[in-house]
């Protein structure tokens, strides 16, 4: 398959639902799903455990904290986070590989885990070796620059004075090359020809306090993350790294408003159990995650988070394709970087 | 007047409502009580509480987190000076000099000191916070970027290579294993892997609270039970003797700088408490015209720790309030709470949320009030702890070591890494080296080549372009004089004694 109908192929699937500000109110994804299922054998007859292979603070710790919430709601079983922080989610996805497949043991996880099989075959599909449960999270990146910044004022005069800087322009970023943030930097610099430096800043605090503090000239991030930024009037976004614009961001071009001619990548979320797991505990439990993803908590808290600008919601089946996809649309990425896939 | 009005509306606030009270007391109890308990830190009761702020109002859930902020920095340094066993990273350098105190039989004056200084820095940091957050949040986040973090990262390692072990060549070597210690796991960069030896584990580099649980804890269960092995155990002496105003007076100037120390390196995000004590510490021994008093029980030691470490927690809520930025793990989780009841920190708090900031600001300033309280009302029946025969308190202090070493990250190899340290410590206490400076050199390494990186980065990997940076010159200036002193004194006369915390706490 040729890169770009994998890249195209994965792109359909992430858009498979309208990009639409609230449709997800309106009725909710997995409203279709029986209202209550029987515990098979009584399971689950103890609390789960979640392992989240990431800190409590950030966005998987909050959206794990969302979807134990909502889950317990529901079910009224218990959830224990484990958080298992590190080697950009390596030391969790290790110890929960090493827990028994009983379904008590679930998983949090996101793209990364998807970009990581793509350069290394070695690590865990998240297709293949895990049971996608559900995806409850998807999201699209923006490019941002201070409100009262006097430089530049949108993305034309943007890449304007990048270029008259001569690569001495600075944009704050996650490190991880390879990373779905380093990519995508890689195609707009490809695309609009502009040198910058991406700094790197592993936790979102210290990159946001950059920008806000004049230290870079733009920050790459998502718009949930940087919402409290966005509402104050600190930050101003000036490229929506998506083909189409947003209700929310009516007046943010787009990619394809500025020219840009690639398939935008995106980060997703989403809980998984170990594949191998008895087949009626899994599905209780695809019933039991999907559910709780319509809960009014966590409807709540995606809204928040403006998760709700394109669906986020991917059953079993939509889950494997998204990741099936995006693997194939990192490998071919990673081999036209020049990168070593293994 | 404004600000008056605002703190006394707070004030009004939190103590008319007897849940808002109920709240504020267990916040008080609960932190200082976590905070002293080894490895089951402040974040941990924060972690436990944190699902059970979403049945708390907004002004509620984030009075408590803040007080327990306030006092579990404080709670931590009870066993730090009992038992030399800090109860949290922050009251590491506080078991340098209290621990001593502790074997001289003043351990009452040191617990003492510690209240007295903690409540002192905190009440001012509380009050600094409640009268400049924003303008001060504005000022850090524009002038200390990642070129003058890792500066004052430089300085700070510079400072702790000279006053840390029994020669110069000893403390650089102990800061160098540090910073060993602290590039294993992923590169900040390129994220790749480091001294992995292909353990995925590994990959998540080495925690400094294990380290410092084994260094501190458990290096001091080995030392007390080869005592015991070899008669030479001595039980500590019980004392509730309160420092006098005299005494403390007399370390006036100590306070102010390390409350200036701490304040400073609070509002600086991933900075924070830890270095504040260490660094509150480190310059009350360069001031000192007895240095080599230090680490054998001296007074001021246990006062520039505490002091500094609990004047960062007001400074630390400083960039969490007025721009969103946490700079810690607790103010991290108090986003969570804000988040919980739909709300985010930042400038928009002060608008649409004015109410709930000053019944907070009250919390912190009434929560560093009843440490003195508090404080000095337990430490008459605290040091009745060391009654407990140590047959039974050496166990007790493992298994505690232990849960706390494993809880930090739920992993295993955080355990073993514990106990290699406490291995480790064992036999680099009699030698000399400064496990101090290894602690430092592990959690400055981590900060210093994030930062260095980025600064690079900024700089275009220009040194020149780095030192047109004042601030960031000035520090580098800083901490070529002050190895260069330490040096020219080094080489002048024999191997000089600065400070031994080693023989002692750590």
């Amino acid at each position: 398959m040729s890169l770009k109908r994998i890249m195209k192929t994965a792109a359909f699937v992430v858009s498979l639902a309208a990009l639409s500000a609230g449709t997800v109110q309106a009725k909710c994804a997995s409203d279709a799903l029986p209202v209550s299922l029987e515990k098979p054998g009584g399971f689950p007859e103890r609390a789960l455990t979640m392992v989240v292979p990431y800190g409590p603070a950030g966005g998987s710790g909050q959206v794990a904290q969302a979807m134990a919430q909502a889950f317990t709601e529901l079910t009224g079983v218990s959830v224990n986070r484990d958080h298992k922080p590190g080697g950009s989610g390596t030391v969790g996805m290790t110890a929960y590989m090493a827990s028994p497949a009983d379904g008590y043991s679930v998983l949090e996880h996101i793209d990364d885990s998807a970009s990581a099989h793509a350069l290394d075959s070695g690590r865990p599909n998240p297709a293949e070796a895990l049971i996608p449960l559900v995806v409850s999270q998807i999201t699209f990146s923006q490019i941002y620059i201070r409100a009262d910044e006097t430089r530049f004022t949108d993305w034309n005069s943007f890449v304007e004075w990048v270029k008259a800087q001569d690569g001495k322009a600075t944009i704050a970023n996650v490190s991880k090359e390879g990373s779905m943030e380093r990519v995508t930097m890689k195609f707009i610099t490809d695309a609009t020809g502009m040198k910058i430096q991406q700094i790197s800043f592993d936790k979102g605090a210290p990159r946001y306090g950059a920008l806000a503090g004049g230290q870079v000239d733009a920050l790459f991030e998502q718009p949930g993350d940087v919402r409290k930024f966005l509402d104050a009037g600190r930050f101003k976004p000036i490229l929506t790294i998506l083909k189409e614009r947003p209700a929310a961001f009516a007046d943010v071009p787009s990619i394809v408003d500025a020219g840009l001619d690639f398939e935008p990548l995106f980060r997703f979320r989403g809980f998984f159990v170990k594949a191998g797991a008895p087949e009626d505990r899994v599905k209780w439990l695809q019933w039991a995650f999907q559910k709780a993803f319509c809960q009014p908590s966590y409807q709540e808290y995606n809204e928040r988070k403006y998760m709700n600008l394109i669906e986020s919601f991917r059953d079993t089946a939509g889950a494997k394709e998204l990741i099936t996809a995006t693997i194939g649309q990192y490998r071919e990425v990673y081999k036209a970087m020049g990168l070593e896939v293994k | 007047m404004d600000i008056f009005t605002n703190f006394i509306n707070g004030s009004v606030a939190l103590f008319s409502d007897p849940i808002n009270f109920v709240i504020f007391l267990g916040g008080v109890i609960g932190g200082m009580l976590f905070g002293a308990i080894p490895g089951v830190s402040m974040l941990t009761l924060a972690a436990i509480l944190l699902p059970f702020t979403a049945h708390l109002s907004a002004e509620q859930g984030i009075m408590l987190y803040s007080v327990i902020y306030c006092t579990g920095v404080y709670g931590g340094a009870i066993t730090a000076i009992l038992f030399n066993i800090p109860g949290a990273p922050e009251n590491a350098a506080t078991a340098f000099d209290g621990y001593p105190m502790t074997q001289q039989g003043k351990a009452g004056k040191a617990v003492g000191a510690a209240v007295m200084c903690s409540a002192l820095g905190g009440t001012v940091s509380a009050v600094i916070m409640m009268i400049a957050t924003a303008p001060i949040a504005e000022w850090a986040i524009s002038n200390f970027g990642p070129p003058e973090i890792f500066a004052l990262v430089v300085f700070g390692l510079a400072v702790a290579a000279s006053v840390g072990a029994k020669t110069l060549w000893k403390g650089w070597l102990s800061i160098l294993f540090g910073l060993m210690l602290a590039v294993v796991g992923l590169d900040p960069v390129g994220g790749i892997a480091r001294y992995d030896f292909g353990m995925p584990y590994l990959l998540a580099g080495v925690h400094f609270i294990p380290v410092i649980l084994g260094f501190f804890a458990v290096s001091e269960v080995l030392v007390q039970a080869e005592k015991k092995a070899t008669g030479a155990y001595k039980a500590p002496k019980l004392s509730v003797d309160f420092p006098s105003l005299a005494e403390l007076w007399a370390h006036k100037f100590a306070v102010v700088r390390s409350i200036v120390i701490g304040f400073f390196c609070g509002i600086l995000p991933g900075i924070g408490a830890t270095l504040a004590a260490f660094m509150g510490y480190n310059e009350a021994v360069r001031w000192s015209k007895d240095k080599l008093a230090f680490g054998k029980g001296k007074l001021e030691g246990v006062i520039s720790s505490e002091t500094a470490n609990n004047a960062a927690t007001g400074a630390a809520m400083i960039p969490l309030l007025a721009l969103g930025l946490p700079g810690g793990a607790l103010t991290a989780m108090m986003v969570g709470v804000f988040q919980m009841h739909d709300m985010e920190p930042g400038p928009l708090v002060f608008i649409n949320s004015g109410d709930l900031v000053w019944v907070v600001f009250a919390a912190m300033f009434f929560a560093n009030v009843s440490i003195l309280l508090i404080g000095f009302l337990e430490t008459k029946t605290i040091v009745n702890l060391l009654k407990i025969p140590f047959q039974f308190l050496a166990p007790l202090i493992l298994l505690l070591a232990t849960v706390g070493a494993y809880a930090v990250r739920g992993l295993t190899i955080d355990v073993i890494m514990m106990f290699a340290a406490g291995a480790a410590g064992f036999f680099l206490r009699r030698t000399g080296y400064s496990v101090a400076g290894m602690v430092l050199g592990l959690i400055l390494g981590k900060i210093g080549e994030q930062t260095f990186a980025q600064a690079m980065q900024m700089v275009h990997y220009d040194f020149g372009t780095y030192l047109n940076r004042p601030i960031a010159l000035i520090l580098i200036l800083a901490a070529v004089g002050t190895t260069g002193t330490s040096i020219f004194k080094a080489m002048r006369g024999p191997a000089k004694v600065e400070s031994m915390p080693q023989e002692q706490g750590g």
